[in-house]
Order: C-alpha cells, then sequence, then structure tokens
C-alpha cells in the first residue's frame, strides 16, 4: 500500500542521452536512382516512396505541380483510372502523393507481401501517366468546389493572404491561388511539367519498414520494364520574394464568430548556426501545450481553444508564424497579449524550472520523432533535402543540453523582435 | 497478433499490458467508461468539459502537463458519445511519472471555480472553432436529432448548445468525477518496452490505495424502432447543397456490426469504392462522397453522404445514391469486390498494429467491449462474411421506412 504523502513528489526522472538513428543503407537503382534504406518495424509492412526535387517552385501556372502529381493516377498507357484505383485497393496498399512547394513525393505503404505489385503500378504512374482531358476537368471541378468552401473559414483564409504577405503575389509561395486558376490549367500543362520534372536524375527513392533482402532487385526488376528517361537538368527559376512593407493588416469578414490570427516574419533556414535555438524559442514561445503563449492566451484568459507557433523550412526561405482563432470580440486583446509574450522572452530569462521542462519535453520529443522505420524515414528525408548530414541531429541534441535561459534571450532579441512582425488578422 | 497480459486491482482497476520491444518508448492509456450518452439531456457537453478539467490539476500535483513534459512525455484525449480516453507516450525510463501522474488524477482533482470558468471559456471557443464558425459545421448534430428521437446519441459530444456548457457548476462535477471516474469504471493499458509482471507491480504501487466507487449501472433508454421515413431540410450560408442518409444499425456486439461495416467500404471505402466511381467520376453528380458507420456501443447508424455540384438536383442526387443502394440488394457483390474489402480490412488492422499508443487504445476499447482479445479476432469476423450475407444485410438496412433524410441546402 503507497503511502498517500508519497505522491507529493514526483518520481525520479532519467533523461534522455541517446537516440537510436537507424540510418540508411545507400545503393543506387540501375539507372542512378539513389535509394535509402531503413529497415526495421514489428509489422510485415513496408513504405517506398520517390521524392521528386520539383514542387509548386518550378511552376509556370498556378496548380501545375499539384494536378500532375494527383493526376497521375488517373490513367496510364495501359490501365484507366478506375483500374488503377482498383488494384491500389485491391491490394490493401495505399497510395500517397504529396505536392509541396519544393518537392514532390509520390509513394505508398503496403503489407511487404505485395511490394512487387505496389511498385510496378507506382512506376506505371510515375512513368507513363496519360492525363487524360476527362480526367483533368473533372478534377479540377471536383477541387475547386473544395477550395470555394474553403474560402468561407477564417483560418484557411488567413493561412493564404499570410503567406502573401510575406513573399508577395509573384513568388511561389505567396502566390494565393485565385478561383479563375481551375479554369485556366489544360492537359498540355501537366504533360510539360511531367516531362520536365519526373525524370531520374531528378529523384531518390526512400525505403522503410520491414524488406527482403534482395529489394534493390526487386525494384529494378520493376524499373526495366519501363523506358524512362533523363532530360537535361532544367535550371530552377529565380523568384524574388517582397515581404509587404506594411507592418498591420486586416481582412474583415462580418458574420463570423471567431477571428483568424497570424503575426510572423521570414527567419534564418536550418542550415544557419543558431537555427536551433530558435527552434528552441519557438518552443518556449508556441511550439507546445506548455509554451507562453497556450498558458496565457488559452490557460489563463480563455480567448482560444488553441494557439501555437512553428518555423516553417522551405529551401528558398524559411519564416515563422503564430497562428490562433479567437473570440471575435477579444482579438483585440488576444493580439497584444500576444506581443507580450514575445517582448517578455526578449527581456526576462526564463526560469530554471521553465528550462528545464523545455529541455526535457524537447528531448522527449525528438526521441518520439524517431519512432519506428517510417519516422525515421520522414526525419532522414528532412536532413537529405536540405543537403545535412545525421551530424545536424547530433547538433541539436548539443543545443538541447546545454542551452541556458540567456541563448534563448539573445536568439528571440536577434529573430523574433514583435517591431519585425507582420500581423493579419481575418474576421 | 496483439499478445498481453491482463491483471485486476482489488479496487476493480483492470490492467492490460503489452509488451514491444522495437520502441524505446511506452504507451499509456486510461480508458473512462463514460461518455456523452451518460449525460442529462439538460446538462449536455459535460463528458467533455469534464475531459478538459481533468488536465487542471490533481490532489497532489498541480499541472499535469508541465509534470508530464518534465519527463519527456506528452499527451492528449477525447470523449465520445460513449468513453473518454486519456492517452500518452513516453520514454520508458520514465514510466513512473506517467503512473503517478494518471492514479493522482483519479484518486482526486483540485477543483476550483476559477479553473472551471476558464475551460468554460475554452470549450466555448473549442464549439465556435468546429461547429458554428465552420461551414457545414452543424451537420452532424442534426442528424443526430433525426436519428434518435430518445436514445441520448442525440446531442453530439461538445453539446446540444453552449449554454448547458456555461451553466456547469463545481457541484456538478464533483458529483461526475465520483461517480465516473473510478477504479472500478477505468481500463489502464500499458504498451511498449516494459514487462508486463513489473508494469503490474508498478500499477500496483500507484493505484491501488484509490477507493473504488459506487457500482454505476447504466440506465439509458433504448431508440425505438423507425417505421416511417424522417425528412429535413435546412438552409445555411454555404457555397454548395449536400446530402446526407442514414439507416439505424445494430450494436457495436453484434455480428451486424462487421456486415454493415463492410457494407459501407463497397460504397464509400477508398477511391475505387462504388459511390466514388458512379457518382463522382461517372455522373459527376457530387464532387465528394462517403460511406460510414458510427460503430457505436448501442444501436448505431449507416451514414452516406453526398456534396452535389452546383446546378444538381438533390432530388435527383438522392435517387442516384438510392439506386446504389437497390443495386446491393438486389445484386451479390462479385467475388473479387468483396477480397477486395477484406484485403483493405487485412491492411488497416496491420498497420493499426504497427504503432504502440493504437494498439493502446484499442486494447483498452475491445476490454471495454469485453475482451481485449477481440482485437485479434476482428480480421476472423470480417472474412466470415459472405456475398449473401451482405445482400441480405442491406435489404435489412437500407429501407426507405428506416431512412433518415437531410438536405442542406446552400442559400445563395
Amino acid at each position: 500500500m503507497m503511502i498517500i504523502s508519497a505522491r507529493k513528489y514526483a518520481p525520479a526522472l532519467k533523461m534522455i542521452d541517446e537516440v537510436n538513428f537507424l540510418k540508411p543503407q545507400k545503393s543506387y537503382l540501375h539507372n542512378g536512382i539513389p535509394v535509402y534504406m531503413q529497415k526495421g518495424g514489428s509489422q510485415e509492412i513496408i513504405k517506398i516512396e520517390f521524392v521528386f526535387k520539383s514542387g509548386s517552385y518550378h511552376q509556370e501556372k498556378p496548380l501545375q505541380a499539384w494536378a500532375t502529381a494527383n493526376l497521375l493516377k488517373n490513367g496510364t498507357k495501359f490501365k484507366t483510372s478506375e483500374e488503377i484505383n482498383q488494384l491500389w485497393d485491391f491490394y490493401g496498399a495505399s497510395l500517397q502523393v504529396d505536392a509541396q512547394k519544393d518537392i514532390t513525393s509520390v509513394g505508398f505503404v503496403a503489407l511487404s507481401k505485395h511490394l512487387v505489385t505496389a511498385m510496378n503500378l507506382l512506376l506505371e504512374m510515375i512513368i507513363m501517366p496519360e492525363f487524360h482531358e476527362d480526367e483533368l476537368v473533372t478534377f479540377l471541378k471536383n477541387r475547386k468546389q473544395k477550395f470555394l468552401v474553403n474560402n468561407r473559414k477564417v483560418q484557411y483564409l488567413a493561412r493564404m493572404h499570410f503567406a502573401e504577405l510575406l513573399y508577395g503575389t509573384n513568388h511561389p509561395y505567396g502566390k494565393r491561388l485565385q478561383e479563375s486558376d481551375f479554369e485556366k490549367l489544360t492537359r498540355e500543362d501537366l504533360v510539360t511539367f511531367h516531362h520536365n520534372n519526373y525524370f531520374p536524375a531528378n529523384c531518390i527513392c526512400l525505403v522503410a519498414g520491414n524488406y527482403p533482402e534482395t529489394i534493390i532487385k526487386t525494384l529494378d526488376k520493376s524499373l526495366k520494364k519501363f523506358a524512362w528517361e533523363n532530360i537535361k537538368l532544367n535550371q530552377v527559376p529565380e523568384h524574388k520574394s517582397e515581404i509587404t512593407p506594411k507592418p498591420k493588416h486586416l481582412l474583415p469578414r462580418p458574420n463570423t464568430l471567431q477571428s483568424a490570427i497570424r503575426i510572423g516574419k521570414p527567419v534564418i533556414n536550418r542550415d544557419h548556426p543558431d537555427y536551433h535555438l530558435l527552434s528552441v524559442t519557438n518552443t518556449l514561445l508556441g511550439g507546445y501545450f506548455g509554451s507562453r503563449l497556450m498558458k496565457n492566451i488559452r490557460q489563463d484568459k480563455g480567448y482560444t481553444y488553441g494557439i501555437n507557433s512553428a518555423l516553417i523550412n522551405l529551401l528558398r526561405g524559411a519564416y515563422f508564424f503564430i497562428a490562433s482563432q479567437v473570440g471575435r470580440d477579444v482579438k483585440n486583446q488576444a493580439v497584444e497579449e500576444i506581443y507580450n509574450e514575445i517582448e517578455a522572452i526578449r527581456k526576462q530569462p526564463a526560469g530554471d524550472a521553465e528550462i528545464n521542462m523545455l529541455r526535457n519535453y524537447l528531448a522527449g520529443s525528438f526521441l518520439r520523432s524517431f519512432d519506428g522505420p517510417f519516422m525515421q524515414s520522414e526525419r532522414f528525408k528532412e536532413i537529405l533535402l536540405f543537403g545535412q548530414d545525421y551530424s545536424w541531429f547530433q547538433q541539436y541534441l548539443v543545443t538541447l543540453k546545454s542551452f541556458q535561459p540567456e541563448d534563448i534571450q539573445r536568439t528571440a532579441e536577434k529573430y523574433l523582435h514583435e517591431n519585425d512582425m507582420v500581423e493579419l488578422i481575418v474576421g | 497478433m496483439v499478445n498481453f497480459k491482463r491483471y485486476t486491482l482489488q479496487n476493480g482497476l483492470r490492467l492490460i499490458v503489452h509488451q514491444d520491444t522495437t520502441t524505446p518508448l511506452v504507451a499509456v492509456n486510461v480508458l473512462y467508461d463514460v461518455g456523452a450518452r451518460d449525460e442529462h439531456p439538460e446538462q449536455t457537453g459535460f463528458a467533455h468539459l469534464f475531459e478538459h478539467l481533468m488536465f487542471e490539476g490533481s490532489v497532489n500535483i498541480p499541472e499535469y502537463d508541465n509534470a508530464l513534459q518534465m519527463a519527456g512525455g506528452e499527451n492528449n484525449a477525447f470523449t465520445n458519445n460513449d468513453i473518454t480516453n486519456y492517452y500518452l507516450t513516453i520514454p520508458r525510463q520514465n514510466i513512473e511519472t506517467a503512473l503517478w501522474l494518471e492514479s493522482d488524477r483519479m484518486l482526486g482533482l483540485s477543483f476550483s471555480e476559477e479553473k472551471l470558468s476558464i475551460q468554460k471559456n475554452v470549450v466555448s471557443e473549442e464549439y465556435r472553432q468546429t461547429y458554428l464558425n465552420q461551414p457545414y459545421g452543424d451537420v452532424w448534430a442534426l442528424l443526430r436529432s433525426l436519428v434518435y428521437k430518445v436514445h441520448p446519441y442525440q446531442w453530439p459530444t461538445i453539446g446540444k448548445s453552449i449554454d448547458h456548457v456555461k451553466n456547469a457548476n463545481l457541484q456538478q462535477v464533483k458529483d461526475f468525477f465520483y461517480r465516473f471516474y473510478r477504479p472500478n469504471n477505468a481500463i489502464l493499458v500499458i504498451t511498449g518496452d516494459i514487462e508486463p509482471d513489473y508494469a503490474y507491480k508498478l500499477v500496483q504501487k500507484w493505484f491501488s490505495d484509490i477507493p473504488e466507487g459506487e457500482l454505476y449501472t447504466r440506465n439509458i433508454y433504448r431508440e425505438p424502432s423507425q417505421f416511417q421515413e424522417r425528412r429535413l431540410k435546412v438552409e445555411r450560408d454555404v457555397p454548395f447543397d449536400e446530402i446526407y442518409i442514414a439507416f439505424p444499425t445494430g450494436t457495436r456486439l453484434e455480428n451486424s456490426f462487421f456486415i454493415s461495416d463492410m457494407l459501407s467500404d463497397v460504397l464509400g471505402g477508398g477511391r475505387s469504392a462504388r459511390l466514388m466511381e458512379n457518382l463522382v467520376k461517372k455522373k459527376n453528380i457530387f464532387s465528394e462522397t462517403n460511406a460510414w458507420i458510427t460503430g457505436s456501443i448501442d444501436k448505431g447508424f449507416f451514414a452516406i453522404m453526398g456534396k452535389l455540384h452546383k446546378n444538381q438536383s438533390v432530388e435527383k442526387a438522392e435517387q442516384l445514391i438510392w439506386e446504389e443502394l437497390i443495386d446491393l440488394q438486389k445484386n451479390l457483390i462479385p467475388e473479387r469486390e468483396l477480397q477486395k474489402v477484406k484485403n483493405k480490412i487485412e491492411s488497416t488492422n496491420t498497420f493499426a498494429e504497427a504503432g504502440i499508443l493504437s494498439k493502446a487504445m484499442n486494447l483498452a476499447y475491445y476490454e471495454l467491449l469485453g475482451d481485449a482479445d477481440l482485437l485479434n479476432k476482428q480480421n476472423e469476423k470480417y472474412f466470415a462474411v459472405d456475398d449473401v450475407t451482405l445482400r441480405k444485410a442491406a435489404n435489412e438496412l437500407f429501407q426507405p421506412s428506416k431512412a433518415s433524410v437531410l438536405h442542406y441546402m446552400a442559400n445563395d
């Protein structure tokens, strides 16, 4: 039986001193595509992903990169869209298409026993898509509807308009989607984007989970069924970002019960020596449940269901933002409190208890982000795309163990000054 | 296959432990057998509000989240109509912190007026953010109140109105706690790299002095059978019309659960499902469709959803959905299609077993249903269903006199 008073004291803690990185094995497919393999996990499942180093940053028209990626599944030279969907579903495999700003990822997760079938199908889609006109028309019509519904949501509007304020309307990171964009895209645009970006020298392959020793042979056998030509690597277009000169913006939406708030600014990217400290500083401010913003604006004031801040790492320009939806009647108070919190981080050193909590929370969170081969693969993808290696993670751990309150103050002063922020309120 | 050991403490707390040595973490899941169905019709939203209060300090620990974060843990919780479920993951070496935290808030909360008042505000904002300030945000509430006339499933977890949440007082909070948050009304599951008997020892250390509560007997009115079609048409400030059709199904423990779940997969599971292929792609009357079952413990319902394109008639859309249902009533599902549905179920269940957290949640839920080992018997139950059974079930399920139809119309 427990003595009740023993509950007064927390059990002794043991902190995380190391994280087991499942470093990938590297090999090459016969056409030169590098393959990174991370084996493990309790289940007989596998994830394969082709990552192309092209995204909406590389497109000539809005929606081009996204529609190209999403229509790979809507018919190939040999199969109709229905046949492809039937096959994925029949093998209980799930196709995963993710068209981002800098990259496009096309892959699947499946039971390991269906590896060959899934691989053949994936490559057929990647290499020989047909982009039927009628498939494109239906796709755009359906997605336009989703877009119009999203346009009624304050948080969606805030996200889109905020990116435009930070990068400018001519930059692909900032350009806002318009309803008319859904009418302008043609089949030809998809064929062109596919031709210019989906070629072997522009991609890498990631394999994770439980796979056979003969995986490279298996992949090569699939690959050899297709003729997949390289083209000359395109010159990456240069776009100049242009941040708004005005710090405060309001987009009125009279009939909403809540207002969406976004406050933020461009920041240093992942290869800057201060990045890890900035990441820690962001967490203290708004990156976890125990953050200053959450404590003040949700837990003390009850203005919101949630508030958070984050660093967004794009290859050609990172940014920091704070986001929340708050009661319309308290939006000004909420904004004021946000600035107070930013200022407080700069002006006063954080206490030991808070620093310890932050340190330990981040270490646990770091450990958690490497749990299992699929997550290990995600984290490896990050460093690979940014041209980094595992020492970047090691440095992060060193930062976690050693940072001091004054490091946070200094970092906030340098990168998160309230006077440099762009503010947007929708609603 | 998820192996586990089961223990019961003297105070009635049930413990399930599953060891998985492939991870440096452990997951802890505490399920309380209380949900929105246990609420008074004039105090709806209470179970969910209470979930928020479980993070506002317990007898010996002023801040749950601080203490957990200090140990490198992360947590969350959800409330639905049947259960309230709390879960966390933590580096395995700090498992005792998790048990200290969970046992202390099972022992007692700190109950303060001020914290109650703040969480009432937070929940009100959650209500606004997820229901009122979202296009189509009230669909679910409308559909529930159409399908259920007597059973408490008629209201959503967040509550019938914000006023119910705002009217909650501290005495009600205390009563609720001592009625439902007792060890004999809870199931604790630990998964991850921990030896079961060691886990049991730790659980005994932290939980065995928590007094058990009075046995709670659930006394809920059963929803009477439906003999007449129900219809509701609403107009809202949204850009497109939507249609919902619902049919009552059986309870979670009946075999019909698996059968109706498979029918919902035939209609709405994945891109190759019938509603997608026929009504979104071929006829393109909808931009999006879906079909699913609620899977609640008491009698649930089967729901079909379609988002209409502009200038399509909702009556025509409804007719086309009916044609799909009639097809299932008249014709057998082809062998390959049935195999597809079964394959999908097999992989979904395999993927769910890849993470310690989803295993912990599932074990707790199946233990509540009667036996955690049901988790390992799911596949067989689905695999045993054949085409004739599905056709028969479609005939029983999809009757016009049992339908609840919601037309959610755009006002512009």
